[in-house]
């Protein structure tokens, strides 16, 4: 083998190497933006970092997200069980609402690895 | 190796790293009435929307088609019942009628499909109750008298009729059971075999994402908390009944979804029910079973439904389980219940 050889070698592993983290290792921390759908359309995507409101109409009313603090919630909703209210702020990666009556998803996108690949309740 | 054979390598590391990796793609819909989460572990991320979107259409027809109170197949069928004339089933229906007995018939009556009007007494039967009271004690003794039963359906072959007036078919006791196993059919024909779909707590798993198991966490009744997890591999079924689901608060007095149909009032003897099984369909037939059933009757009708992994959650915070579900379980939360075992009757 001659020196030109084990360069190549080298590069060809150290890229192996590289590719391997770059492309298949741990992803990077942080819930990023919240995904809005409004019955089988995405209505919006807005960054977390931007405090903001937003009306959402559904076939029941409207819903209000509300962004603030890097969190996103669903302020108002029609349906008189307040499912979507209670979900919070949402704040991780994977944290949803829902208004069924109305048809809308409120949910956070980011990258990082989550603890369940789904939740059953 | 020759000097040649070694460059070779260089083009396959760089074809390597260009390859796109496997990941779990995740998607949630709105369909069947509930929310819907479909995940898919794939390197091909176009072939995940466009299955993800293949999923949302046949659920949405299947709830179309099974809709006990919109002029679908179950609606027509429920239309035709009412007249307790002969007819022929919709061939989409007939094999739900016909698990429906079976599943009656093995729960002791505890899961019954034909409760229509007692849910629409309740007022549990559209996306959003009314702020109405509950039902008065009248009303239900009348639907109690009346008994209707999945019995109460004779069949022979594509006919059907009625034995007993007011026999209305609400098949959401298990028909979202069967809509998963029949959409998860749709994701392993077009050629997926790592998945889950998750149809509100109605959760079916086929395959693995990589070299680990799916990991899954099951929700506390009180809230956000995750209490227990389990791991899947291969293809399993996990589905959670619980009282939070759907209910209403009238006079301080909370009133869920999950009724009785002994008493016609929801059952009180459990907080969640969740059941790991390899049929979609019987699983969720066996939450609401075992829910009804409390701890009283859990081995007994679990075993008469086939259901070896189950565990209820009653209401002074105890968990009660099945020794095959004691090994797959584990808790999150701290401190976790007290747990009992239920030996399953031979």
């Amino acid at each position: 083998m001659t020196r030109g050889d084990a360069l190549v070698i080298m590069f060809a592993a150290l890229l192996a190497g590289w590719s391997f983290t770059e492309f298949w290792g741990v992803q990077g921390p942080g819930a990023t933006e919240v995904r809005i759908v409004s019955g089988n359309e995405e209505f919006a995507r807005l960054p977390l970092a931007r405090d903001t409101r937003i009306d959402v109409p559904g076939p029941a009313g409207i819903t209000r997200v509300e962004i603030a603090d890097g969190a996103a919630r669903c302020a108002r909703s029609p349906g008189s069980a307040g499912i979507c209210q209670r979900a919070g702020w949402l704040r991780e990666t994977g944290d949803m609402a829902v208004s069924l009556p109305n048809r809308v998803l409120i949910e956070i996108l980011g990258e990082g690895e989550k603890q369940f690949d789904s939740i059953n309740h | 190796m020759s000097r040649s054979g070694w460059l070779m390598l260089l083009p396959i590391a760089l074809l390597l790293s260009a390859c796109e990796r496997p990941e779990i793609h995740t998607q949630r819909i709105l369909a069947f009435g509930t929310l819907v989460e479909v995940s898919i572990y794939s390197a091909d991320a176009e072939l995940a929307r466009t299955a993800t979107e293949a999923v949302r259409q046949d659920l949405e027809r299947m709830h179309r088609a099974w809709h006990p109170w919109e002029p679908g197949a179950l609606g027509r069928t429920n239309e035709q019942l009412a007249t307790q004339n002969e007819f022929s089933v919709d061939p989409s229906i007939l094999p739900l009628l016909e698990l429906g007995q079976a599943l009656e018939r093995r729960s002791d009556g505890l899961f019954n499909p034909a409760m229509g009007d007692l849910i629409a007494l309740w007022g549990f039967h559209g996306d959003d109750r009314p702020d109405d009271p509950p039902p008065a004690d009248a009303q239900i003794r009348q639907w109690l008298e009346r008994a209707p039963s999945m019995a109460h359906i004779e069949l022979d072959g594509l006919r059907a009729r009625a034995t007993r007036p007011g026999l209305r078919l609400d098949l959401g006791g298990f028909a979202k059971g069967y809509g998963v196993d029949r959409a998860m059919q749709r994701l392993r024909d077009m050629g997926i075999e790592h998945a889950i779909i998750n149809a509100g707590g109605d959760l079916r798993a086929i395959g693995q994402p990589g070299n680990r198991p799916w990991r899954i966490g099951i929700r506390h009744p009180d809230g956000e908390e995750i209490m227990a997890s389990l791991e899947l591999r291969g293809d399993e079924s996990v589905y959670t009944s619980g009282d939070y689901e759907r209910y209403f608060v009238y006079d301080g007095i909370r009133y869920h979804h999950i009724l009785d149909p002994r008493t016609g009032q929801p059952a009180r003897e459990a907080r969640s029910v969740t059941v790991l099984h390899h049929d979609g369909a019987e699983a969720d037939a066996a939450a609401t079973a075992l829910f009804v059933a409390g701890p009283g009757r859990f081995a007994e009708i679990a075993a008469g439904l086939g259901i070896r992994k189950a565990m209820l959650l009653d209401p002074q915070g105890n968990m009660h389980m099945t020794p095959d579900m004691a090994e797959r379980v584990r808790f999150e939360a701290e401190p976790a219940p007290a747990v009992r075992i239920l030996e399953l009757p031979r």
